[in-house]
């Protein structure tokens, strides 16, 4: 069987069972056909819409794009299309008799195309499909990519890089250096004695402390230039691009400083009444053949040394000459 | 011949902006806010000469929309932006801020929507002064470099009328181009069609 010896009361009856909107409209706009799917979700039946004006149906589109586009169709003979992105709900149209009560329109995607009618007068056909269910589809995809992109690299309690974030970052800033000739600067502070504050505050009032020093590193650090990230359980590493020793020096014992500065309550400190961190700084400006690596154990060994010369300081190592140095 | 006499090409760049003056009207419908469209300057090149032409010797990702127009001459038009500008339109027309990635379907549609609505203005405008009527296909959004263009890739006779446009919105200037890819029997049939508008207007 073809199409063809179905005959014409049956391809409407084809066209009556399409699951998109189709209206064909005369020279005059007004409508010849009306589909099943429109009786659905306009509330108006065929014998209702046959032989009314669109405009009189939908009497908003007399002041939109939809209409341009229907005399777009019988005057020029070109097709249009009116995406759900520049328009959404351009006609009164709902899924559900519920949605009609609260007003919400189906999202729609319109194409609208020039047709010849027997007589070979102009005659347009307005293609409606419902997109509503693939517009919140997207729009939950594109929320659970932008959630996965922080989750992953975001550290969750802290709110601040966690450590794959900072490798990417350093892996960049390094090379980035590599080539411009430009100095780069690696800080990692560590909260002192950590494990007896977690011991008398608890597991809760350590996670606290943590949020709040992360805090202050972020308020520290020129935006958009530095970052800092979570390195370990209680050590922060800065990444400072462009940074000469000094200024490396400067801002490492700036950030211990500000620390002391909080007077966060610590009476599990040996060392002090409040809660200390200590920090090493090293700078390199990366040749060819050097690594990440090296800049990174230094700047540990230069925190190392800090620990080791009691705590609550800056020590700043110079990979050139092998010297420790304290910063002040 | 193929090469457009000075009078032609104004004749030309004033029936394109005929139709671009349109498209920035039904866009700033859209939008509800000013957008102006101009079309400074028409030229035709071979299809080889097409890439220089266009885009220099840089190779950028490009978003394109087409239809194929069909009447007394066949035309492949073709609106050509670069990718991020592309987007910045969308961004500015759609509102909410996206990145690249997220470009989607979504974001397709709108492209082909503005694509079809700047190509559709420019045809008819054509059609309305040579008197003469197109058919066309829906507008197709597509992703690619300069090589993966049709125009660049086919090597048989065909010529391309390139129109710059500029495009304003929310003060940011966009620039991009429209490209029509003739046979050289349509681009001659083109040719016939102004000479006759001119000659109807009393300048040939």
């Amino acid at each position: 069987m073809t199409l063809k010896s179905l005959g014409c009361t049956s391809l409407c009856s084809v066209i009556d069972r399409l699951e998109i909107g189709i209206i064909v409209l005369d020279e005059a706009h007004q409508v010849l056909h009306w589909n099943r799917w429109m009786t659905g979700r306009s509330n108006q039946t065929p014998e209702q819409a046959i032989g009314q004006k669109l405009e009189s149906i939908f009497p908003e589109i007399s002041s939109n794009r939809l209409k341009l586009a229907i005399n777009h169709a019988i005057k020029d003979g070109l097709p249009s299309l009116l995406s759900p992105a520049l328009h959404s709900t351009l006609l009164a149209l709902y899924q559900t008799e519920d949605d009609r009560r609260q007003n919400k329109r189906m999202q729609q995607m319109i194409h609208v195309l020039p047709l010849r009618d027997q007589a070979s007068k102009s005659a347009c056909l307005i293609q409606i499909t419902d997109m509503t269910a693939s517009i919140s589809r997207e729009r939950l995809l594109r929320q659970q990519a932008e959630n996965l992109r922080r989750t992953n690299s975001e550290d969750p309690l802290t709110r601040i890089a966690n450590r794959r974030k900072f490798d990417e970052v350093l892996v960049y800033e390094f090379r980035k250096a590599q080539t411009l000739k430009t100095p780069l600067a690696i800080a990692i502070a560590d909260i002192d004695l950590f494990n007896d504050y977690n011991a008398l505050y608890g597991r809760d009032g350590g996670d606290r402390v943590l949020a709040e020093v992360a805090n202050i590193f972020r308020d520290a650090i020129r935006p958009v230039i530095d970052l800092v990230g979570r390195y370990g359980g209680e050590e922060f590493a800065f990444i400072l691009p462009g940074m000469s020793e000094e200024e490396a020096c400067r801002f490492a014992e700036n950030i211990r400083l500000r620390v002391v500065a909080q007077s966060i309550v610590n009476e599990s400190s040996k060392i002090a009444q409040h809660l200390t961190v200590s920090v090493g700084v090293t700078m390199m400006t990366p040749d060819a053949d050097a690594d990440t690596h090296t800049l990174i154990s230094s700047a540990d060994v230069a925190l190392y040394q800090a620990k080791h010369d009691g705590r609550n300081q800056t020590i700043c190592f110079s990979i050139e000459d092998g010297s420790f140095k304290a910063c002040r | 011949m193929l090469e457009l006499s000075e009078l032609q090409r104004d004749a030309l760049g004033e029936i394109f902006n005929i139709g671009v003056g349109r498209a920035a009207a039904s866009l700033s419908q859209i939008v509800n806010d000013e957008v102006l469209l101009s079309a400074p300057s028409v030229q035709i090149v071979r299809g080889e000469e097409a890439t220089r032409a266009l885009f220099g010797t840089e190779l950028r990702q490009l978003s394109t929309v087409s239809q194929t127009f069909s009447g007394p001459f066949k035309a492949e038009a073709t609106l050509v932006f670069p990718e991020s500008n592309a987007l910045e339109i969308v961004r500015l027309m759609v509102g909410p801020h996206m990145s690249v990635e997220e470009l989607s379907e979504f974001e397709q549609e709108a492209m082909c929507e503005i694509g079809n609505i700047i190509l559709n203005a420019c045809m008819s405008s054509l059609a309305d002064l040579f008197h003469i009527s197109f058919d066309s296909t829906l507008p197709l959004h597509r992703f690619g470099d300069v090589q993966s263009m049709s125009i660049i890739s086919d090597e048989g006779e065909r010529v391309l009328l390139i129109l710059q446009v500029d495009m304003i919105i929310s003060q940011q200037r966009i620039q991009g181009h429209i490209l029509f890819l003739l046979s050289v029997a349509s681009m001659c049939n083109l040719f016939n069609c102004l000479e006759q508008y001119l000659k109807d207007q009393g300048l040939a």
